[in-house]
């Protein structure tokens, strides 16, 4: 109770503004290593508990595994990936993690869903990642623009329900 | 990626630690590999030291599972943390595996299996 008030009273500004780091990778595994590198940084400086980071971290490890080795798979180290990842204070903190490449338009929200029901010898190997990411998140959403794939995740950092 | 091992009763137990992501597993997949085509044919998979799995770390599960099926292999996985559970759980992972809580339970049930 006491703590709407205090929301209502600040008139949406946020109590505290957070942080948030862009960064540019190169589309590699380096790159990669980086991104989650970066994104673990943003917990240690926000004293933030991995217990609840792990679902941001593990999707972003899918979208960027997915536009390294297909939209931007053969372009070498020039081709960049661009990361915004912010991390808003708050009880529960959210986090929001924008990733924007100039791959061939992909609009992972419109991939079919795999049949998770399968058995060991039926079930394709790899076609999960996207799937996670969606199951992972509490908002996916995606738009192309000025001929880029942008993709935001948002999550309020909270441990998984089951 | 530090990867751990241990010979015991027979059976190999193989244990990764950190992030299981889209880099590391490339890792972990030629490690198990290696191992599998050494011969090992009762394995168990210790998840204890994963911070988390991403879905590169499952297709490693999922090859494993593939080459030890019974009654030629058998895999047990243990060791398993609330996010690597999760991510199992989500994909539907938890039915095609025999997953006990910690690696004394597994090299047990792996002694039970090969014993029937």
């Amino acid at each position: 109770m006491r703590r709407l008030l205090i929301l209502n009273l600040c008139e949406g500004e946020p109590v505290n503004a957070g942080e948030t780091r862009r960064l540019s990778v190169p589309a590699t595994d380096e790159g990669i290593k980086a991104a989650l590198d970066a994104l673990e940084g943003l917990w240690a400086a926000q004293g933030v508990s991995r217990a609840v980071t792990w679902p941001m971290e593990v999707s972003l490890d899918e979208v960027l595994a997915n536009v390294v080795r297909h939209g931007l798979a053969g372009r070498g180290e020039s081709a960049q990936v661009e990361l915004e990842l912010q991390l808003d204070a708050g009880d529960p903190p959210r986090c929001e993690v924008r990733i924007a490449d100039d791959g061939p338009e992909f609009d992972p929200l419109r991939a079919a869903a795999p049949d998770t029901s399968l058995g060991v010898d039926e079930r394709p190997i790899g076609g999960l990642g996207i799937e996670l990411v969606r199951r992972l998140m509490d908002e996916v959403h995606y738009e192309r623009k000025d001929g880029r794939n942008r993709l935001r995740l948002v999550r309020r950092l909270v441990a998984m329900e089951q | 990626m530090e990867i751990g091992e241990e010979k015991a009763d027979g059976a190999l137990v193989i244990a990764p630690v950190g992030r299981v992501d889209s880099v590391s597993s490339g890792e972990l997949e030629r490690h198990v590999v290696a191992r599998l085509d050494a011969g090992a044919r009762r394995v168990v998979i210790d998840m204890a030291g994963v911070e988390y799995i991403s879905s590169a770390g499952l297709r490693v599960l999922l090859v494993a599972a593939k080459r030890l099926k019974p009654p030629v292999g058998a895999l047990v996985l243990c060791g398993l943390g609330p996010s690597v559970r999760t991510v199992l759980e989500l994909a539907g992972f938890t039915s095609l595996f025999t997953i006990e809580p910690a690696r004394a339970q597994a090299l047990a049930r792996i002694e039970a299996t090969s014993a029937s």
